[in-house]
């Protein structure tokens, strides 16, 4: 009866600190939205951590970005351009570009990325922070951390996934153009190759396609600084980033199903 | 600043205790403009609670702890963050967010708090730091600085701007004496202001000093918060 009784407090437990987690996430990004665009929050502070933090992120997984579009060029596009061409179902090429690259991939490759290059390196800072008691420093000196850490990295963190999406998406469909029309089975050029990609796009394909890189920018930010500043105050911090990265890998998921989902 | 206003009010504020730890005995203490507080205290935890105490971070259990007329527990978020930025704090332990250069550090509170130019809080810091022997203001980590100079440091930012309230924890560790005369400068140019001062030490040549301009003496133990005063003749050793 007692083995029964501490299997179900540990069912409990761990049940309520992940609902508990996501209900906090759900909160933090809310209050992300809803603060945002209020100029009170933007302090000459938090703007300094916005430009450091954009310039980190977008400069820091440009370069990743750029090589995994390329190889999924190859490996994806090409490919189907290949494969819908000998088919003789070249119309369907915009359709499957945007279903598959557009929709689902893009925004998941590039959270993935962004969490690895931008989240884990937040994650650690914030998890420093905490052992460090950094943020008692701050709160003593009316430096609140959510302004100053979170909602600038937050945006920053959506702006950058969204700039990083296009570029994702204009590399991709290019490299895989190229290589189409160097084996000669791509006749179109590449701006016609985009032109019909655009055309395939329903307006649910607009608004969910940055709608999912700009959540999944703040769910990485969100999900980096719960983890950091949740974290026991002697905890070791190398122990949080396999933690945060699992708890961020799946609010990317959950976020990108559900918006598929509703469109 | 009102004369009549007091800086800080503690009225029997008694503090939440942390886990597992006693109960702190209520405290009072009223701090008028221009006072100045050394309090004796050999245990930094206990330190940095009180000051936690007047800086409305501690939860409390009884009592009340005012700020230039304004119970903390009755302010909300904001404007409990607006009121912090008007006190300067030399903390006991951590003192630093190693997320960026010293400088930087220094400037925070000020660049966040207020709209003065970051020219004008530059030159402003580098005459304080100047002033406490410093060569300039400090650049580069946290990490890269010497223990002495982060102390001057620390000391820069608390007086940095025109704090209301000066918490100074343990700001002179023995081996930096030299700082002294700049700091009892600098808390006499802050007096005269009307700021209010509180200085936490735990060093028995600070206590003993009876040339602190002081208005107050206390010592803060497990028993509390209570009056002190130096014999009126220490026998030389």
């Amino acid at each position: 009866m007692n083995g029964f009784r501490r299997f179900l407090q540990r069912l409990g437990r761990s049940v309520r600190a992940r609902t508990a987690f996501a209900l906090k996430l759900a909160a933090l990004t809310f209050a992300v939205l809803r603060d945002a665009p209020m100029p009170g929050m933007w302090r000459r502070t938090a703007r300094s951590e916005f430009h450091r933090s954009l310039r980190q992120s977008v400069g820091g997984a440009v370069g990743t970005i750029v090589v995994t579009a390329v190889l999924i060029g190859v490996a994806m596009i090409a490919q189907g351009l290949y494969w819908l061409t000998t088919a003789g179902q070249q119309s369907l090429v915009g359709t499957v570009l945007v279903t598959v690259l557009v929709r689902e991939l893009a925004p998941l490759l590039v959270g993935v990325i962004l969490l690895g290059r931008s989240g884990t390196v937040a994650l650690s800072e914030f998890g420093t922070m905490r052992s460090n008691g950094e943020e008692h420093v701050m709160e003593s000196l009316g430096l609140d951390p959510y302004q100053l850490l979170l909602l600038p990295r937050a945006v920053a963190y959506a702006l950058a996934s969204f700039t990083l999406g296009m570029v994702f998406v204009i590399v991709a469909i290019i490299t895989g153009h190229l290589l189409g029309s160097l084996a000669g089975y791509e006749r179109d050029t590449a701006l016609g190759l985009l032109s019909r990609v655009l055309s395939a796009m329903a307006w649910q394909d607009f608004a969910v396609f940055p709608t999912k890189l700009l959540l999944i920018g703040i769910l990485v930010a969100a999900s980096s600084y719960l983890t950091g500043f949740g974290a026991r105050r002697t905890g070791d911090v190398t122990q949080l980033l396999p933690l945060g990265f699992v708890r961020a890998i799946t609010a990317i998921l959950i976020c990108s199903l559900m918006l598929s989902l509703v469109a | 600043m009102a004369d009549n206003l007091p800086i800080l009010d503690l009225q029997e504020a008694e503090m939440e205790p942390s886990p597992g730890e006693h109960a702190e005995r209520p405290m009072t203490l009223r701090l008028m403009p221009g006072d100045f507080a050394l309090i004796e205290s050999r245990d930094t935890a206990r330190s940095t609670g009180f000051a936690d105490l007047c800086t409305g971070m501690a939860d409390l259990v009884s009592g009340s702890v005012g700020f230039l007329g304004q119970d903390w527990a009755r302010l909300g978020y904001q404007e409990t963050a607006m009121q912090r930025g008007r006190i300067g704090r030399v903390f006991a332990n951590a003192n630093w967010i190693h997320l960026l250069g010293i400088d930087d550090n220094i400037l925070l509170p000020q660049r966040h708090h207020t709209n003065r130019p970051d020219s004008t809080l530059r030159d402003e810091a580098a005459t304080l730091s100047m002033a406490f022997g410093l060569p300039g203001l400090p650049m580069g980590r946290p990490r890269d600085l010497s223990p002495a100079d982060l102390a001057r440091a620390a000391c820069v930012r608390a007086f940095l701007g025109r704090p209301a309230l000066l918490v100074l924890e343990h700001p002179l560790h023995t081996r930096f004496r030299d700082m002294m005369p700049a700091l009892l400068n600098a808390l006499a140019a802050a007096r005269d202001r009307g700021a209010a001062a509180i200085w936490l030490t735990g060093s028995d040549a600070v206590w003993r000093d009876r040339s602190l301009p002081t208005t107050h003496r206390l010592r803060l133990t497990a028993a509390g918060l209570a009056q002190a005063s130096l014999p009126s003749r220490i026998k030389a050793a």
